[in-house]
């Protein structure tokens, strides 16, 4: 219901669907020229595919190349060697079919959570009153009703994320890049913020692509979880994660366990658990 | 509200302080009233001055030097230092010369803006400008140099054209800087309009001083330099509150 008052429009934009939001990525690497002509491998040669519309979590060790595979797909750091596709197209830069929540949370504290989400749709040929409607309604998607005046200094940092998840979803980006959105936050916070993304998600099947250092996170939100080794990282492993959402974390299943305890087991070898 | 008396009540006091220790010191005879004068002779001369009408004329004519150079100044220097920061080409062409040109005080350029305006309101206008125009290009220089690479992802990764980030993200992101800059200009322009007047001016404050100076009426000196004291805090002190209002998410 919601998810066709937000729809925007076909010819400008279209709404993520099963065909829409892949991501192949063959044998991308990054190596960083760091100063004295030094040159740090951050990401090892890594292949993935993400099927349209999935939600995938990347685990590994602080350092080994998370964030610098999350910034390749979104073009923020180019590529030394391999591809990264974005249904098809090579990714060549900053694109905004590429929706970011990034781990600081980036609200311009010059506008009011209004402010910050309009700014996204001002590249969109839309009247003013749909702007603001739309703006409004994400807003209250977030549970941010009433508080559209407010400043993001103004804000528990739990609010603020919420503002910065309305900025990035309420144009239906094709895939959605969250880099530890939630570490600063407490505890209960974060549960409250994983029922709202999976709602945003689940309303318009964007690709989403999550990276997290905490395995109960990544087991509670995704499809499938990527374990990487320690840096240069590469992905050691993949696992499918089948358990029917919503999935509480105060009611493991046995799967859930065993999953835990399996990346748990992975994340302990030698070399992996020392940062 | 609490704090803002208790800051109110601080001024008083020390004003009322050193005023009774001057007027003390006066009183013990220990030094020559010619050269230190006591409070009364001052306040005496300040009422001559403005039964003169020059107190006011001269109140009026600084102002508005100060006032039309700093805003020469400062909008070149918003403007400049945005372009310097944010534009290769400008910064290549202007950063090093402009670097160059800060260590210059503004009372060395008296003469050569004297020989360029002539005595008249332009070399004033030059010399206050030029110190104003420094000091805020520096600062918005500084400030939008260094917004934050997460501002500008997210403008761009927002889908925000280059006018757009420029408008609604550089700018607002150096705003703190440039609001510090103005208000250093506003005090460097009084700096540098007492630094004008002194020489060849026939009217204004600074002007008032040094004609003080050639019948050695130091009570009138003192005069001129309780108005520039005075006028220097009020003015310092509606920048603040305008930078406050300006940049109010600073502060939060
Ligand atoms: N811009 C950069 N320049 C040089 N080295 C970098 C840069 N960004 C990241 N690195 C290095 O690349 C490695 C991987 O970093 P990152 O992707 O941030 O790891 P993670 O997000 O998994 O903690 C680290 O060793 C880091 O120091
Ligand atoms: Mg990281």
């Amino acid at each position: 219901m919601m998810s066709a008052v937000l729809k925007l429009h076909e010819e400008t934009h279209t709404m993520p669907g099963t065909d829409v939001g892949r991501i192949d990525i063959e044998n991308a690497s990054v190596v960083f020229n760091a100063p004295g002509g030094r040159k740090i491998e951050a990401l090892a040669p890594t292949s993935l595919v993400i099927e349209p519309g999935s939600f995938i979590s990347l685990i590994g060790p602080s350092g080994c190349g998370k964030s610098t595979l999350l910034n390749a797909v979104g073009g923020f750091v180019p590529i030394t060697s391999g591809t990264i596709r974005l249904d098809g197209e090579p990714v060549t830069g900053i694109n905004p079919d590429v929706g970011v929540v990034f781990q600081q949370y980036a609200l311009f504290p010059w506008f009011t959570a209004l402010g910050n989400v309009l700014f996204a749709l001002k590249r969109f040929p839309i009247s003013k009153e749909e702007r603001r409607d739309r703006a409004y309604q994400a807003l209250k998607e977030v549970g941010l009703e009433g508080r559209e005046n407010t400043f993001p200094g103004q804000l528990s940092g739990g609010m603020r994320q919420r503002v910065a998840l309305a900025r990035t979803f309420v144009t239906s980006p094709k895939v959605l890049l969250m880099d530890e959105p939630f570490g600063a936050l407490d505890a209960q916070t974060r549960v409250v913020m994983h029922e709202i993304l999976l709602r945003i998600w689940e309303a318009r099947k964007s690709t989403v692509i999550f990276v997290t250092h905490d395995v109960d996170e990544a087991l509670i939100l995704s499809d499938k979880a990527h374990i990487m080794s320690a840096g240069p990282g590469r992905i050691i492993e993949t696992m499918d994660i089948t358990d029917a959402r919503p999935r509480l974390a105060h009611q493991m299943t046995e799967n859930f366990l065993v999953n835990r305890n399996h990346i748990i087991g992975l994340l302990r070898q030698p070399g992996m658990g020392d940062h | 509200m609490e704090t803002q008396l208790k800051k109110y009540g601080q001024l008083v006091i020390s004003l009322s302080g050193v005023v009774a220790v001057w007027w003390l010191v006066s009183a013990t005879g220990l030094v020559n009233p010619n050269l230190f004068p006591a409070p009364p002779q001052v306040l005496t001369a300040a009422v001559e001055l403005y039964q003169d009408g020059v107190l006011v004329s001269d109140l009026k004519i600084s102002l508005t030097r100060a006032a039309v150079g700093f805003t020469i100044g400062a909008s070149l220097g918003v403007l400049v230092g945005l372009l310097t920061a944010r534009v290769f080409a400008f910064k290549v062409a202007l950063e090093p010369f402009l670097t160059l040109l800060r260590p210059i005080p503004a009372i060395a350029l008296v003469p050569i803006a004297i020989v360029w305006f002539g005595i008249g309101e332009g070399s004033k206008y030059f010399v206050i400008a030029y110190t104003v125009f420094l000091a805020v290009w520096l600062n918005t220089h500084a400030g939008a140099s260094g917004v934050a690479g997460t501002y500008i992802r997210a403008a761009r990764s927002l889908g925000a054209s280059r006018f757009r980030e420029f408008f609604e993200v550089v700018v607002p992101a150096a705003a703190p800087h440039i609001v510090v800059g103005l208000r250093l200009g506003a005090a460097l322009a009084f700096l540098s309009l007492v630094a004008a007047e002194l020489s060849g001016a026939s009217s204004g404050i600074g002007f008032r001083l040094q004609d003080a100076r050639q019948f050695i009426q130091t009570d009138r000196m003192f005069v001129g330099l309780i108005q520039l004291g005075i006028l220097g805090a009020l003015l310092d002190a509606v920048f603040v509150i305008i930078g406050r209002r300006l940049v109010h998410w600073e502060s939060a």
